[in-house]
């Protein structure tokens, strides 16, 4: 058995010991779809994304997707992949947030799962965002994004991304979001559920706070205590989807 | 989700990535010196395929992976262009 797995392992080139001729790959948890929009984006001759590209399971949700299809009309899908290869070829041949024009969101999402509150993946879910002064930003959103990313794709979000939470879904993170706006940034990461209050939620809610903690110290590089609203700024703060429907007053959790 | 998948790798695309095949098992995969493998943790009971990359790992990646894919749109096609250029750069109609 030894000998086979050292055989084995002597057969596997990765893109380290030979960049022109690796013959494996590094697989992500999941397949991710990058989506981009800008004012730019609207109504330019240029083929739309159909909505029957959109992969659905077929059931009740489907009128769900179809309610986001004005959403969506201006939301261009860019590629999908599903390697760490891949992944980095894309980015660097792709523009940072920091270049991109004004009004623009990249989206980078699960396969399959639409980056709109409608998707069966995003109804019951909520995001934690925050929001940065883009004079005092702009040479860190590019490095915040990417980290975010690399969580993302990573699945480090979700500190167990394999355990089952009654709807049979695993990880809690659906995709991640960054919008430049004239005077600020934001960085948003989608979950697939939210703490909706109930008392048996606990658990779910403890699940809730990690990815926000994750995302505030490790990939944002802030302290546990920092307080970071101000002028333009937000704390790291987590809205359910259906509160944010509600223009905002739905309670928020901060960390 | 995801009960078809439509997946981009699946396209014929130039270079070893075309060829390269899944790494099925993440723990016996030994990297050149000065490579660091990703933190074993959070691979400790991974499915075959479901793994879980530290920063770290993937930053390793940043500076050898550079080739384009072959399924990436133009860009000025979609609209995604540095700021200072984004003129409508062909036929485009727009407003």
């Amino acid at each position: 058995q030894e000998v086979d797995m050292q055989a084995q392992a002597e057969g596997i080139k990765t893109v380290f010991s030979d960049p022109n001729n690796f013959n494996v790959k590094h697989p992500l948890y999941s397949p991710w779809t990058l989506w981009f929009d800008s004012p730019a984006t609207k109504g330019r001759n240029m083929p739309q994304t159909p909505i029957s590209a959109f992969p659905q399971t077929p059931g009740p949700q489907t009128p769900n997707v179809a309610a986001a299809q004005g959403w969506m009309e201006d939301i261009k899908r860019v590629i999908s992949f599903d390697s760490v290869e891949e992944f980095w070829g894309l980015y660097n041949n792709i523009i940072p947030p920091s270049q991109l024009p004004q009004k623009a969101n990249y989206y980078l999402f699960k396969e399959g799962i639409i980056p709109a509150w409608e998707d069966e993946a995003n109804k019951n879910g909520g995001k934690w965002s925050i929001q940065l002064p883009k004079d005092k930003n702009r040479g860190n959103v590019d490095k915040m994004w990417l980290f975010t990313m690399l969580a993302a794709i990573g699945e480090t979000f979700d500190p167990s991304p394999t355990l089952t939470d009654g709807s049979g879904s695993a990880s809690l993170i659906t995709g991640v979001i960054v919008s430049t706006r004239p005077q600020f940034y934001r960085l948003s990461i989608w979950t697939r559920l939210a703490p909706t209050g109930a008392d048996d939620e606990a658990t779910l809610r403890e699940r809730i706070e990690g990815v926000g903690k994750h995302f505030k110290m490790s990939v944002l590089g802030y302290a546990e205590g920092a307080r970071l609203a101000g002028p333009l700024a937000t704390e790291v703060e987590f809205l359910s989807h259906k509160d944010s429907e509600k223009k905002g007053k739905g309670k928020k959790i901060v960390v | 989700t995801g009960a078809k998948t439509i997946s981009a790798a699946g396209a014929a695309t130039p270079g070893p990535l075309a060829t390269a095949r899944i790494i099925a098992d993440i723990n016996t995969v030994q990297y050149p010196e000065g490579v660091r493998s990703p933190h074993p943790e959070l691979n400790q009971n991974a499915k075959e395929g479901k793994f879980r990359y530290d920063r770290e790992f993937l930053l390793q990646f940043m500076s050898i992976c550079k080739e384009k894919p072959a399924m990436l749109p133009p860009l000025d096609a979609i609209g995604l262009e540095p700021t200072d250029q984004h003129h409508m750069a062909r036929g485009g109609s727009g407003r």
